[in-house]
């Protein structure tokens, strides 16, 4: 009975998601994907402010695997890697080994501003550097923290769907 | 004497003898070189024996004064001849292995009592298939059960353990000699003593007295062979030897059980009924999915090989019992179908385990362990012996182009094409056997890839394996020969067509229906066809252009770090072991292996939620030696302790126990 009402409940419904963001065409297509991008995320040292978005955007409202976007495990397995904070002392090494270990082609994407220059932790004691001191950056997401939407039509922008 | 046949068989009887003699009375500098190098001569002249009798110069001599009373009777037929090119073949590759084996400095393998029992073991082991009476027989397989004993105690000063297997050896191999010695002795109170004799009374002997003979003789051949449940002395012996007698025992010695059985059960007590074969295919399938199944948890190289002897010694007995049950079915074609690939199957399998106990002597010598858990990083250290052994490997999990895969094969046509009224026993035995010998290969390929996986490939796990060093050029060149003996009969497995015709032709069974073509092996009557020579140039072309395109093939390649999650660098403790290999395995056979699993948690002594050390120890003991073995050895022990009473030292009662046995044996002999 219960489980009747259960599917009943889920015909009624249908899909809840919010209306799909629009791509963000400034950012280039990347080509060789094949419109499929693979993502390993990598925290060099935020303060997991961006990490709470970057969970929204693959959450079920935002729903960024709609798009082709997907969150991976493994650098292996990665296309993009994206990354958050201003990059540690003790971070450094972990993400320049992260990147080389991604097989090409491969794109990096900072979130936040602290990725760009250290936000408020520049110069601050253990921050080594902004992102692109360490792996080349492709993309930034600026915002403190970015919204999800922003994300997402980043990420869309990437896999052109 | 111009028989070939003959001057080779002596050849290798005095190079032999010579050998034992520079053993006792060499130095020990050169004690290893002139015996490994007439051991060589003598298994090359066996071997040229064997195929002098394959090529059909059967002989026999009577030589009534060399040994009192009965005399010693020797002959040469096809059978005969298949078992000496088997057994010389393995006596010269482990001849020459010994040279760098036993070493110089006269201890252990090179000792004098090691280095002079050698050569007589093999000796014994060419007259065994040679022997063409009763007492010849009997003389020459206790010869090779007293001088194997001798070799596998070899080194008894260096282990704890080698002295309770030869203890099991001892025990197991004597109970099978004295149901042989009872058999074949029973067989001669009717039919005589001479093998000629026997063969002309065996048909109008009462089938009981032959199924009686029959079961004592395949009690004793089966525990040499080393079927389930009669194996437990095999893993502790082919463990516990140095690793050229584990190679001479597993590859040559417990063949000559399959040899037994066949010259008593076809030969001489002329096929019999199906009872018989189909109780020697039972125990052959036994053999075979225990031997395989404990081989694969196995963490201990050679026991791990010792288990697999059982398993291949199991689908030469299923290939026996079918090859008896098809010819007392009325079915001669396959009967010498299913014997063929048993024949091949021996020589396949001495093949590839000489290869593999040598090259797991030349990992012991260079690490000093045998522990698969132990070992590791090989390949770089130990490039040859790691090749050689791969090869070995291939071979023995029966994938092509291995040749363990032709026998295989040959033996899954055999019951896969029975035709014809077979009866309900062979209509219902066939697929069952089909099973095993699937499930046999599976779990073998897994056996196989984790002995070398683990033990050669990755990281050294201990010192030992980090400080492992190649070993002399003789133990390379020896296990090269083996390795090309495995080659040959891998591509040119038809080569032996016309051989195993003249073994069947000698046991009066019909010529297998297998074409004599170089390239395939083909069957007559079944339409089967096997290219192992296309088959091997296939893949070895498709694997190397699947190389070659990997490197020019698309974008140049990278080389990048082994992942390490960006953390520090990989230890070896991060590694598969071969227990975590064989875990999954181990937990689908739960049930059948019974592990015994020990979980020691300590706790903090200030709270019960924090834990200080947590010690997990698991052993798999053999259930079949627990359940069936043990009960006996208690017994046994329980009846000599109630025996001492019989023996109280008292000079009456023993004078008392002389004179009864003295009336007893007056009376007896009054009454008769």
């Amino acid at each position: 009975m219960a489980r009747v009402g259960l599917f009943g409940k889920i015909l009624k419904t249908g899909r809840v998601a919010e209306p799909a963001v629009p791509a963000d065409e400034t950012v280039p297509k990347a080509a060789g994907l094949g419109g499929s991008v693979q993502v390993r995320h990598v925290d060099a040292g935020s303060c997991n402010g961006c990490e709470i978005e970057i969970g929204q955007a693959f959450s079920p409202v935002y729903d960024a695997e709609r798009h082709g976007v997907r969150l991976v495990a493994s650098p292996r397995h990665a296309d993009v890697l994206t990354v958050t904070g201003p990059v540690t002392v003790n971070m450094a090494g972990p993400l320049r080994k992260t990147f080389d270990a991604m097989p090409e082609p491969r794109l990096v994407v900072a979130v936040g501003d602290c990725a760009r220059n250290c936000g408020v932790f520049a110069g601050g004691h253990g921050v080594h550097g902004s992102v692109a001191e360490v792996v080349p950056v492709d993309v930034h997401i600026p915002g403190c923290p970015p919204e999800p939407a922003q994300i997402v039509a980043t990420l869309r922008g990437l896999s052109g769907r | 004497m111009t028989d070939p046949t003959a001057t080779a068989l002596v050849t290798a009887l005095v190079s032999a003898a010579s050998g034992a003699t520079a053993g006792l009375s060499l130095p020990a500098s050169w004690r290893a070189r002139v015996v490994g190098t007439l051991l060589f001569l003598s298994g090359v002249a066996g071997l040229l024996a064997g195929l002098a009798a394959l090529s059909g110069h059967d002989w026999q001599t009577d030589l009534p004064d060399l040994l009192p009373l009965a005399g010693i009777k020797l002959a040469v037929d096809g059978l005969s001849g298949w078992f000496l090119l088997l057994i010389g073949a393995v006596t010269a590759t482990v001849g020459v292995y010994t040279i760098g084996y036993a070493g110089r400095d006269g201890h252990g393998p090179g000792s004098r009592t090691a280095m002079f029992t050698l050569p007589l073991f093999t000796a014994s082991m060419l007259l065994v298939p040679a022997a063409a009476s009763v007492p010849t027989f009997l003389l020459c397989w206790e010869l090779m059960a007293v001088t194997s004993l001798l070799l596998v105690m070899t080194e008894h000063r260096r282990h704890e353990q080698v002295r309770p297997a030869s203890v099991w050896y001892a025990a197991m191999t004597q109970a099978g000699f004295v149901t042989v010695l009872i058999g074949l002795v029973w067989l001669a109170s009717i039919a005589g003593l001479d093998f000629t004799a026997i063969r002309t009374t065996t048909p109008g002997v009462s089938p009981a007295v032959k199924g009686g003979v029959f079961l004592l003789c395949l009690f004793g051949f089966a525990s040499k062979a080393g079927a389930v449940p009669l194996h437990p002395w095999l893993p502790r012996a082919h463990a516990e030897a140095p690793s050229h007698v584990s190679a001479l025992m597993s590859a040559a010695m417990v063949k000559l059980g399959v040899y037994g059985l066949l010259r008593v059960g076809f030969d001489l007590l002329g096929g019999g009924t199906g009872w018989w074969w189909l109780t020697v295919a039972a125990l052959g399938a036994l053999s075979a999915l225990y031997g395989i199944v404990q081989a694969v948890v196995a963490t201990d190289l050679k026991r791990l090989l010792a288990f697999s002897t059982s398993e291949n010694i199991g689908l030469v007995l299923l290939g026996v019992g079918f090859a008896g049950m098809f010819a007392s079915s009325g079915q001669p074609a396959v009967a010498a179908l299913a014997l063929a690939a048993a024949l091949l199957h021996t020589i396949n399998h001495a093949g590839f385990k000489t290869l593999l106990f040598l090259g797991a002597g030349s990992v012991v010598n260079a690490t000093g362990t045998r522990d698969l858990d132990q070992l590791g990083g090989l390949s770089k250290r130990m490039a040859a012996t790691t090749a050689l052994f791969a090869a070995g490997a291939l071979a023995a999990a029966a994938l092509p182009p291995g040749n363990g895969f032709v026998s295989e094969w040959l033996l899954l046509q055999s019951l896969l094409h029975p035709g014809g009224h077979t009866g309900t026993v062979l209509a219902l035995g066939a697929p069952v056997a089909v099973a095993i010998i699937a499930l046999t290969a599976g779990v073998g390929v897994a056996t196989y890839v984790k002995a070398v996986g683990t033990g050669f490939l990755a990281r050294p796990r201990s010192s030992a394996a980090a400080g492992a060093h190649e070993s002399p050029l003789s133990m390379i060149a020896a296990m090269a020969m083996a390795a090309l003996a495995c080659a040959a009969l891998a591509i040119v497995p038809a080569l032996s067509v016309p051989a195993i015709t003249q073994v069947a032709a000698s046991l009066r069974l019909q010529a297998p229906p297998m074409g004599t073509n170089l390239v395939s092996l083909h069957l007559t009557g079944i339409t089967a066809t096997f290219w192992p020579l296309w088959l091997t140039v296939g893949l070895v072309v498709a694997v190397g252009a699947l190389a070659v395109a990997g490197r020019t093939v698309g974008k140049a390649r990278r080389r990048a770090i082994a992942w390490d999650c960006g953390d520090g660098p990989l230890t070896a403790r991060m590694e598969y072991t071969a227990t975590s290999y064989a875990e999954p395995l181990q937990r689908i056979f739960d049930d059948t292996l019974a592990p015994e699993r020990d979980l020691d948690v300590t706790h903090e002594e200030e709270s019960a939620y924090h834990i200080d050390a947590i010690r997990y120890r698991q052993r798999i003991p053999d259930r079949i030696e627990n359940r069936l073995y043990r009960p006996l050895i208690v017994a046994i022990a329980r009846l000599g302790e109630a025996a001492r009473r019989l023996a109280p030292g008292v000079m009456h009662r023993y004078l008392a126990y002389m004179l009864t046995a003295l009336i007893v044996v007056l009376v007896a002999g009054v009454i008769r």
